[in-house]
């Protein structure tokens, strides 16, 4: 640390123990104001208004369970919040036939808080959807308190359930239990990661495949790259069941998997009649005709027609009227890839790979997952060491990567033809 | 936190990676793998002389994509079959173990 | 040794799903029919089989405890046969096929502190990292930052009060693991990394720290006779790369580590394709427990988008249409230089026209 950050470090001093230190009973030790936790004047700020506060859930926890690694957690979090610093360092615990899934964290300034010398999280794949029922959710909660602190975030930007808190002696035996339970480690480091799919047809009309199903036989065909990182850096696929792409995979995920359809938009034309009578005419101009981004729909005799050879499927006259239209019958999935954040090139958005795709059978999810498997492969040969698909591809060039994959040039892949004139033909 | 070996004390850090990469020697990895309940053998000792020596001439450690790779290209096997090889040999993964063994910094970072 | 795997785990990957759903949804699973919004927190799903699913939709810490989940496990045991879900914005969902259940689970909710809301044209959940509480490279306490913003935006959550849908992110660097978001509230450094001499050997692997660089302002050098890196100032663009790949390049600071507001990113390609966000705030404070800074910026500008946005258009449809110029007058901020783009591809950023709005 620098000169100044030291001497802010200096200023502030975390709560003295010694001082407020009653007790030791039974192992436990209890303070002068009966409370377990120590002071955290700057944390209680958070306990105000009306949101559900993520402190007085931690402190009402370990006032309960008496974790001393909940406490020393709470105290360095309060300093981190009087410094405006964060004092925890990576490391590396993992279990047996396992390089990556639990993010190691040891305290920098175990000093001053013995209790959080250690604080690793796991990181562990929930089911596709996000959905459970309460008798896994108790188990996991059960599992994860008898080793863990009991701190859980639901979910990680990943998709991963996190369970924050463990220390390296007791990750073998906890995981054993997690994974007794049919509960499984995520992705870390230079590997494939945990995976997102949008609620799909358990629950949504607009899910133009099964994401759960594509999720989790995707994710088992990867299981291996999951747990033993050897890629060149991290990459993710992420399962939305249509356009509206709720998992938000065309820029949170190297392949992103997408719902769509051919064949023209479902019309029942008598309830498009009943939303007219209901919301008006003014309402299906402005709200539905003129938001269409192709204008491919038209008031014809005062009839709504669409021209669906225009329709980009872009979802959005039918989340107006979601009784009245729906996607068509003939549905697949579009893929695009190399989506991606900041670091470090800059966000990139993900390209159009495979405009249409039928993952409906499971000889059809045999070949979505054989043709991401050459994918990947060909990534391991010429991609860089930190670097994304995305950033592959783009140096690479995507005619390469076509040619190499054994893809045809489509022109939905574009957004328009070359603009220069620099390249070679045969000749 | 130290590791003993002959009587002399080398400083690790709490995860047991050397804090002084200088320190190392075959002693000392020995003394390292028993602390990871490895018992080296001239397998183990093939990746680790192998890590050690990329480690000498570019100064990092290599990615576990090149040490499968090489694996994979030796033995004549499937890079798969590789990492399996890899991790039956250091079951808590290269990264960790080997490395640690090794005598290399600790690999950093989980972004 | 053997090429075969020798370890005992299950490798079972993603937890099995067809358990975690509800009979009602296993029954008409891919043959739902519609969808209505009854209310900023409930929704109905209708199947071709005439079935009703509701979805009581809730907010949560995200950063939530056993005892927490233990409840929610009890209000899904009592009101939805078992079963729950989550979405990617960290709200909880029941859905259940009693529709006598909908108002005593609200009920119950509200009353165990849970807001219901977050469907439709609102404020949903903020999406954000992690913090203070757990990170190895924070600049902030993302959970505290979603907190004092959520706080002051409870009725938004609750109310259909937006043209369109707004989603939030909050990330701990400029990496943004928070994601592109209509509000994305980003911790920017302001100040080239320092430089531990003492540990940075020891702890980094010097090429990769170097390779990290986008702009290669890393050099080797050497400092007390160990081996170290220098940074270029003059070329250094304060991205924190290194930071993740070297913990002796110092980027954090709690004066040098400010917040920038981004707004118009876009995931959904509902009308216009997704976009990404851009700059409109940035050297505001950082300011814990309650960054009233942050606060105050994302209050105008959802005020601003509020009043002008026309129904379904999104942030980024909105300024779309009135253009930038307008935006920093309606909201009140300040463009600066900075928000020119000045990285890879900035010129796709210029205005290559003539159209200006005077």
């Amino acid at each position: 640390m620098d000169n100044i950050q030291e001497s802010v470090v200096a200023s502030r001093e975390v709560p003295a123990e010694s001082e407020t230190i009653e007790a030791d009973v039974n192992g436990q030790v209890i303070k002068k104001n009966g409370k377990f936790l120590n002071e955290t004047p700057m944390l209680d700020e958070l306990e105000n208004g009306p949101w559900p506060s993520f402190v007085t859930g931690l402190k009402e926890m370990a006032e309960r369970n008496k974790k001393p690694m909940l406490r020393g957690v709470m105290d360095q979090l309060e300093y981190s919040y009087q410094t405006k610093s964060g004092y925890w360092k990576g490391g590396l615990v993992t279990v047996k036939g396992y390089g990556a899934g639990i993010i190691t964290r040891y305290s920098m300034i175990k000093d001053k808080v013995p209790e959080a010398l250690e604080f690793h999280t796991f990181r562990v794949q929930p089911a596709p959807g996000f959905h459970y029922n309460t008798k896994m959710l108790r188990g996991l909660c059960d599992i994860w308190e008898k080793h863990g602190s009991g701190l859980i975030a639901l979910h990680g930007q990943s998709g991963d359930i996190m369970l924050q808190g463990i220390t390296a002696e007791k990750a073998q035996e906890c995981f054993d239990e997690l994974n007794e339970a049919g509960w499984d480690l995520g992705g870390a480091g230079a590997g494939i990661r945990t995976s997102m799919s949008c609620v799909g047809p358990a629950r949504c009309e607009q899910a133009c495949y099964d994401t759960l199903q594509v999720h989790k036989k995707v994710l088992d065909a990867f299981v291996g790259a999951i747990h033993r990182p050897e890629r060149n850096y991290k990459l993710k696929f992420k399962f939305s069941g249509c356009s509206n792409d709720c998992v938000n995979a065309i820029m949170r995920s190297d392949i992103a998997v997408i719902g769509t359809w051919k064949d023209d938009i479902q019309v029942d034309k008598e309830e498009v009649k009943a939303w007219i009578e209901k919301k008006g005419m003014d309402n299906l101009v402005n709200n539905v005709i003129t938001r269409c981004p192709t204008n491919a729909i038209s008031l014809e005799d005062g009839e709504m027609v669409i021209d669906n050879r225009n329709c980009v499927r872009c979802m959005h006259c039918i989340n107006v009227m979601p009784k009245a239209l729906s996607p068509g019958k003939e549905r697949g999935v579009s893929v695009l890839m190399g989506g991606k954040n900041t670091l470090k090139v800059g966000t990139m958005l993900g390209s159009m790979i495979i405009p249409f795709y039928k993952v409906d059978t499971d000889e059809e999810i045999e070949n979505f997952i054989e043709l991401a498997e050459e994918i990947v492969e060909w990534w391991d040969d010429n991609g860089l060491d930190h670097e994304r698909i995305g950033e592959t591809i783009e140096r690479c060039g995507m005619k390469q990567f076509l040619e190499d994959v054994g893809l045809e040039a489509n022109i939905d892949m574009i957004s328009a033809p070359r603009d220069n004139p620099y390249y070679k033909t045969e000749y | 936190m130290t590791v003993e070996v002959m009587e002399r004390s080398y400083e690790v850090d709490e995860n047991g990676y050397l804090v002084n990469l200088d320190d190392w020697s075959e002693d000392v990895a020995n003394e390292l793998a028993q602390d990871e309940e490895i018992e080296m053998t001239d397998e183990h000792w093939d990746i680790v002389n192998f890590l050690k020596d990329y480690y000498q001439e570019f100064q990092i450690a290599p990615a576990v994509k090149v040490l499968t790779k090489e694996i994979a290209k030796k033995n004549d096997i499937k890079r798969k079959e590789a990492s399996a090889y890899l991790y039956n040999l250091f079951p808590n993964g290269p990264a960790l173990q080997a490395c640690k063994i090794a005598g290399l910094p600790k690999p950093t970072g989980c972004v | 040794m053997t090429y075969e795997r020798t370890w005992q785990t299950i490798e079972s990957g993603p937890h099995e799903y067809k358990e975690a759903l509800h009979p009602v949804v296993l029954k008409n699973y891919g043959k739902w029919k519609y969808h209505e919004m009854l209310n900023p927190g409930v929704m109905v799903h209708v199947g071709e089989s005439g079935d009703e699913l509701f979805t009581v939709r809730a907010g949560t810490p995200r950063q939530d405890s056993v005892d927490l989940l233990r409840r929610l496990c009890d209000l899904a045991d009592k009101y939805a046969d078992g079963y729950l879900r989550f979405t990617v914005r960290n709200n909880v969902e029941f859905m259940t096929p009693h529709k006598e259940n909908i108002e005593p689970l609200i009920k119950d909710l509200e009353e165990q502190g849970f807001p219901v809301g977050g469907i439709g044209p609102l404020v949903t959940s903020i999406a954000h990292t992690q913090g203070w509480l757990h990170c190895d490279i924070p600049a902030t306490d993302a959970s505290g930052v979603a907190k004092s913003v959520m706080d002051s935006l409870y009725n938004d959550f609750k109310e259909w009060k937006m043209p369109n849908k707004v989603r939030l992110s909050t990330s701990c660097c400029s990496i943004n693991c928070g994601g592109q978001a209509d509000i994305a509230i980003v911790i920017k450094h302001t100040r080239p990394p320092r430089i531990n001499h003492d540990i940075l050997s020891t702890v980094c692997e010097l090429p990769k720290a170097v390779a990290r660089c986008p702009v290669a302002a890393i050099r080797p050098t050497t400092v007390n006779d160990k081996k170290s890196l220098m940074v270029d100032e003059e070329k250094c663009i304060v991205c924190g790369a290194c930071f993740g790949a070297c913990p002796a390049m110092e980027i954090n600071h709690p004066e040098y580590s400010k917040f920038a507001v981004w707004v118009g990113g876009k995931n959904s390609n509902a009308r216009s394709k997704p976009s990404k966000m851009s700059l409109v705030a940035d050297e505001v404070p950082n300011n814990p427990p309650r960054w009233e800074e942050v606060n105050d910026i994302v209050g105008r500008i959802l005020k601003a988008y509020q009043v002008g946005g026309k129904p379904w258009e999104r942030m980024n449809e909105w300024i779309g249409r009135i253009g930038w110029k307008r935006f920093f007058e309606e909201t009140e901020l300040e463009f600066k230089i900075d928000m020119i783009d000045s990285y890879r591809h900035a010129r796709a950023s210029f205005n290559q026209s003539a159209h200006v709005r005077f």
